[in-house]
């Protein structure tokens, strides 16, 4: 009897030891979405530290630094680990032209450059490795690269690898993401991309082979946050245009997956496809001799960065949000962020996309027409909640449509709706908006019901809480809200159904990260097929040509004009934007010359360690 | 035995095109494709690329012209280009498959040295107190949730030890082909196969108790014991001879399941195999790479049933195949 007894309470104790080393580890690992439950005072008084001063203004809100604070000499040589962190292995297209996901993007960055560096508006400057200049009618660009310009073979980089990436770019058989309005936009690119022809008529080289001009069919301010500098060694990978291979075999080569070069500050040593590469340092950089020996990048798992980070294994890693609490309890690294190039924001479905004419057509009866209840709901979601709440203060209340990163273009004079509930329920009350028959929610105008289907993504722990969030927002000002089939969608099923305009879908939640050209014509304009809420407007239409447009050229004109479309956003409330996010970045103590800053010169050859 | 072979052989065909047909209806069916989200993060391409790009991937036609004209291609081993890797999909798998066989094969082997001792002296010592500790660890092991348990390892092993790597399959840094190499690979194997392998006992276990005690009380165990037979000789050449056989027919299948790959196990040790590949590319709605990964585990389960059934007809002279 008594052995029996000890059996079971041994075996209790088994299982009880589990769960609670499962629990230490998982903590350690970094699900933190219990935290707050558990010490809630703590949690109220982090969020207060954080907590924005001026909500209205995000740029008051900042407080973490963009620089890292160790100023000390950086050793001579070392090595360098940087943490790519990613739950999937990275794809490996190691080519500007070909890659397709983010994480390519950063292997990339390592030792291929473009050939202009860009400041904090994200404009060129002529500090790169090569310099330009703009013709007086601003329609063509000369731009001569530097003499001691060289890919890491020691052939120098020459024009003619800029035009190959055209070449690629618009090939017949290209079937990548960047054949953009700024490569269409290159006189003659639509006759090579149709096939009429193998030469492009807007591109020129010099006899030197080290200036190249590009003409385009319009003059657009876009050319200085948008032109394609990344050039392509032709030497190395192949030439599609003799034919020695198709796009399909240049993508899948060695050359661009196993053995890839650039021009930048590290080149390839070894490459292990999908989960790390060892970069040594290119003594031929352009700028100057690099400060570290060597790089490592491997792929780190979210669910051990920041054991990784903490043991010392990792120097720099990007720390996903909700491990930011756990984050900041690390004592040898230092958190930087900085406000991300995207926003979250509601969309209204205001009409139609017209398939036959590319063309969105404005419903003016549309469900959601009256612009008096959009502003409402503006009005009616508590966004400071979400961000404090479920995000710890790295997100918060959105203002424009133009992320406050472009200092020269985001206005934040202009007064956008904050959470104010009162007013809210003023406005809804203007539009005639009120409950008839007593039920506690309104009927419209004409006292119809009035219930919104809203469509959001699933995805996270946190999709779930904040659809009903905001449908508790709306509910609060008497609008009833529910979800579309009463349930979150998956990504594709959802940008299906939002792109298809499905008459089911009245509101919904997306985001878009914006890139480094803030021109909105392609997320608002009236031909752009992104503009998922079919909003369209004269007014809307004049400010984007004019920000697209020759006059533009002039940044304060075009400053003036983005002004004025951000307030016409703001008044007609096609979108309400939600939230913008900060990025975080962890960095080991020892890492100095880093900085997450737009524009900084601290770039990565000066990079260094100080042990 | 050799006419039975092919005859399964031939039986696989008809099976496998039917699945593929099966798998392409459905994955067509599911809303969006490969390039929904690609352009998501760049709005300014121009809509008429993104047609295009439809078009020349054929993701316009109906699933039956589609099917016909991957059939056509899968025939002759071209399994078409992963949209996301911009690689052709039968490179990609073989880039991944090296990695999924070794973990599955260390995982089946660590699993089978752990499971049979321990189901022997299970079986054999029923409820003595070894007995009770291996049901115990048994039960745990059960209720345990894989990414939990490698989560644990992860942990303890990796950072507060320090003992393991906690990423990749080998140190970048390492010559490949040296001897270096080989155990760099076997370190960064030792995680992720004993997080799959110490709660994937359960059923190996569990069996192979059972039948031995099953076993103990049959009519010809009492005769071989009255005839004197030792006790050990009972169990080495009676008992386990037949108990072993659910065991050894179980092989086939479980070869099976480890083709298709751990994606928690994948996943948190950045270990690259197909089980992650899968999962991603269903999420990204890359077809192509879909119907190529089920295809190879279809042509697995069949195949490992096979397999079954031949070293079924080998341990058990019962069973015969004609």
């Amino acid at each position: 009897m008594a052995k029996k007894q000890f059996m079971l309470l041994a075996s209790l104790l088994l299982v009880l030891s589990v769960f609670l080393a499962a629990c230490t580890g998982k903590d350690k690992d970094g699900a933190t979405e219990k935290e707050p439950s558990k010490d809630p005072e703590k949690t109220e008084g982090t969020e207060n530290e954080e907590d924005p001063e001026e909500v209205d203004d995000p740029n008051a809100g900042l407080e973490f630094p963009l620089t890292v604070s160790n100023t000390g000499t950086p050793i001579d040589g070392g090595e360098l680990n940087y943490a790519l962190v990613s739950d999937t292995p990275f794809e490996g297209t190691l080519s500007r032209v070909l890659y397709s996901g983010t994480p390519d993007s950063t292997v990339l960055s390592f030792f291929d450059e473009n050939l202009f560096t860009t400041d904090g508006d994200f404009l060129i400057t002529n500090d790169g490795a090569a310099t330009y200049e703009v013709s007086d009618d601003k329609k063509s660009i000369t731009i001569k690269i530097g003499d001691n310009v060289n890919w890491h073979d020691g052939e120098p980089v020459k024009a003619s690898d800029l035009l190959y990436s055209y070449q690629l770019l618009g090939h017949p058989d290209y079937t990548g993401t960047r054949y953009t309005f700024m490569i269409e936009n290159v006189e003659g690119m639509p006759a090579y991309h149709n096939g009429e022809t193998t030469e492009i008529s807007g591109i020129k080289i010099s006899d030197d082979d080290k200036t190249i001009t590009i003409t385009y069919t319009e003059a657009t301010p876009s050319l200085l946050s948008g032109i394609w500098a990344y050039p392509t060694p032709r030497h190395h990978v192949g030439d599609v245009m003799t034919g020695e291979l198709t796009i399909e075999e240049l993508a899948a080569s060695d050359k661009i997956r196993t053995n890839p070069i650039g021009f930048g500050p590290y080149k390839i040593a070894k490459i292990v496809p999908g989960e790390s590469v060892l970069y040594e340092r290119n003594d031929d950089y352009w700028r100057g001799k690099p400060q570290l020996d060597s790089i490592v990048l491997k792929v780190v798992s979210s669910a051990s960065i920041l054991e990784a980070l903490k043991k010392g294994d990792v120097d720099i890693a990007s720390v996903p949000v909700d491990q930011y609490l756990n984050a900041k309890e690390v004592d040898n690294i230092e958190l930087l962020a900085e406000v991300d190039i995207a926003y979250t924001y509601i969309g209204f479905k205001l009409g139609k996309w017209d398939a036959d004419n590319k063309t969105n057509v404005t419903d003016p009866n549309a469900k959601m027409g009256n612009k008096l209840v959009r502003q409402a709901m503006w009005y009616a979601m508590d966004n400071e909640t979400i961000g404090k709440e479920l995000y710890h203060g790295l997100r918060f209340p959105a203002t424009t449509l133009i992320v406050p990163v472009f200092s020269t273009f985001h206005d934040s004079s202009i007064e956008t709706p904050s959470y104010d509930p009162e007013k809210a329920k003023a406005l809804l009350d203007e539009a005639g908006y009120v409950d008839v028959d007593g039920d506690g929610f309104r009927e419209n105008d004409k006292g119809e019901q009035f219930v919104l289907n809203f469509a959001s993504m699933s995805g996270g722990e946190t999709a779930e809480p904040i659809a009903q969030f905001y449908m508790q927002n709306w509910a609060d000002v008497g609008i009833k809200v529910q979800l579309l089939e009463g349930r979150l969608h998956e990504f594709n099923s959802f940008y299906d159904r939002v792109e298809a305009d499905d008459p089911d879908i009245d509101i919904y939640q997306g985001a878009w990260s914006v890139g480094s050209d803030p021109n909105p014509s392609g997320l608002y304009g009236k031909d752009a097929a992104f503009n998922y809420t079919r909003f369209t407007s004269d007014k809307n239409t004049e400010l984007l040509d004019a920000i697209s447009g020759e006059q533009s050229l002039d940044s304060e004109y075009r400053a003036g004009k983005f002004s004025e479309w951000q307030q016409l956003m703001v008044d007609e409330v096609p979108v309400a934007p939600t939230v913008f996010r900060y990025y975080l970045m962890g960095v080991n103590k020892r890492v100095t010359n880093y900085s997450i800053e737009t524009g900084t010169d601290l770039r990565l050859w000066k990079w260094g360690v100080t042990e | 035995m050799l006419k039975f072979i092919l005859r399964r052989t031939l039986l696989m065909i008809p099976q496998l095109i039917l699945l593929s047909l099966v798998i392409f209806m459905l994955a067509k069916a599911m809303p969006g494709d490969a390039i929904t989200g690609a352009f998501m993060g760049n709005p300014d391409a121009t809509p008429e690329q993104i047609e295009k790009i439809r078009e020349k991937f054929g993701l316009n036609d109906p699933w039956y012209v589609q099917y016909g004209r991957w059939l056509g291609k899968a025939v002759q081993g071209d399994f078409g280009m992963s949209y996301t890797h911009q690689q052709p999909v039968t490179t990609l798998i073989a880039g991944r498959v090296e990695n999924t066989v070794l973990l599955s094969l260390f995982t089946a082997i660590m699993i089978y040295l752990i499971a049979i001792p321990l189901g022997i002296i299970a079986g054999r010592w029923t409820d003595s107190w070894a007995d009770k500790l291996i049901v115990t660890y048994n039960y745990v092991a059960f209720a345990t949730p894989t990414f939990v348990f490698a989560l644990l390892m992860l942990f303890v092993f990796a950072f507060v030890l320090g003992w393991f790597p906690y990423t990749g399959s080998v140190d970048i840094k390492i010559e490949s082909g040296t001897w270096a190499y080989m155990v760099s690979r076997a370190e960064h194997l030792v995680l992720p196969v004993m997080s799959g392998a110490i709660i994937g006992t359960v059923g190996t276990i569990q069996y192979l108790r059972n039948d031995i005690i099953d076993q103990k009380t049959k009519e010809y165990i009492k005769t071989a014991r009255a005839k004197g037979v030792p006790e050990g000789r009972v169990y080495s050449r009676h008992i386990l001879r037949n108990s072993l056989l659910p065991i050894a027919a179980f092989l086939g299948y479980e070869i099976t399941g480890l083709i298709g790959g751990s994606v928690f196990i994948e996943t948190i040790f950045s270990y690259q195999g197909l089980g992650q590949l899968f999962i991603q590319s269903i999420n990204l709605r890359d077809f192509t790479v879909v119907t190529a990964l089920v295809l190879i585990s279809g042509t697995a389960v069949v195949v490992g049933t096979m397999l079954s059934d031949i070293i079924l007809s080998l341990v058990d002279p019962r069973i015969r195949i004609e």
